[in-house]
């Protein structure tokens, strides 16, 4: 059972990350850790950065993606807080990903498609 | 959603994992109320909204079809569940009224003046969260 404690007491519904399971739990649920250490991640739909941001102390380069500029800055500006230098936001939308073919060990879609 | 899985299958390289997480709409969410103890009591069932649910059989679809054109094999499935926490009774019913994914009225085990009695204790939505790993061919 995964459970967001740290939202207890909290107005939830405005916030969407907080109405996700944590990461690092979710990560688990996959398997582990290990479906991302010292590897390439890219998060599509990646909000304002919780999964991308869970990935990024196990991954070597995180990148997340999503339409929405508003979510992408607010990711940005999480990942300057917690000093998450190996990741990357950006606009774009998955039917058209601005990246090289073959770039990625990892692919999440988490809660997107 | 096939052009974007398309797109994961040429971002990714060969036996590259895709992860496809998302809500399971297939069983009901739970509203769960918070006992003084910190344990979590069953107290009424939601059901997934028709939209979400039509929505979801798409995403099925396109999953299915990226699998049936040979872009990625599936290695593994899986379903866990998820607390949703609020801080009372009425968040929990505003979030169903603000949010589309589910239907806006909860289906209560539980008579009216139990609801009232613990209308400002802790509640919960548990919903199940399915996903499937996928390796890329």
């Amino acid at each position: 059972m995964v459970t967001s404690t740290s939202a207890v007491g909290r107005i939830l519904p405005a916030i969407c990350s907080l109405l996700r399971p944590p990461p690092e739990d979710e990560l688990r649920e996959y398997g582990g850790l290990g479906l991302v250490r010292r590897k390439r991640v890219l998060d599509v739909g990646c909000g304002d950065g919780r999964m991308a941001l869970g990935c990024a102390p196990y991954a070597s380069e995180v990148v997340g993606v999503d339409p929405d500029p508003e979510a992408i800055r607010l990711a940005r500006k999480k990942a300057r807080q917690l000093g998450a230098a190996n990741v990357r936001f950006k606009v774009g939308v998955a039917q058209e990903l601005p990246f090289p073919d073959e770039h990625f060990d990892v692919v999440i879609f988490s809660w997107t498609l | 959603m096939v052009d974007a899985l398309r797109e994961a299958h040429r971002v990714l390289r060969p036996r590259g994992i895709l992860v496809d997480a998302r809500p399971d709409s297939r069983v009901f969410a739970y509203a769960e109320h918070r006992t003084a103890t910190g344990a979590y009591r069953q107290a009424g069932v939601i059901a997934t909204a028709r939209g979400a649910a039509g929505d979801d059989r798409a995403s099925d679809r396109a999953a299915a079809t990226a699998a049936t054109s040979g872009w990625f094999r599936p290695l593994r499935a899986g379903r866990f569940w998820h607390r949703v926490l609020f801080e009372g009774r009425s968040a929990l019913q505003r979030y169903l009224e603000d949010h589309a994914r589910f239907t806006h009225r909860v289906r209560w085990m539980l008579d009216r003046a139990r609801r009232r009695r613990w209308e400002a204790d802790p509640w919960a939505i548990r919903r199940g969260v399915r996903y499937q790993i996928y390796e890329r061919t």
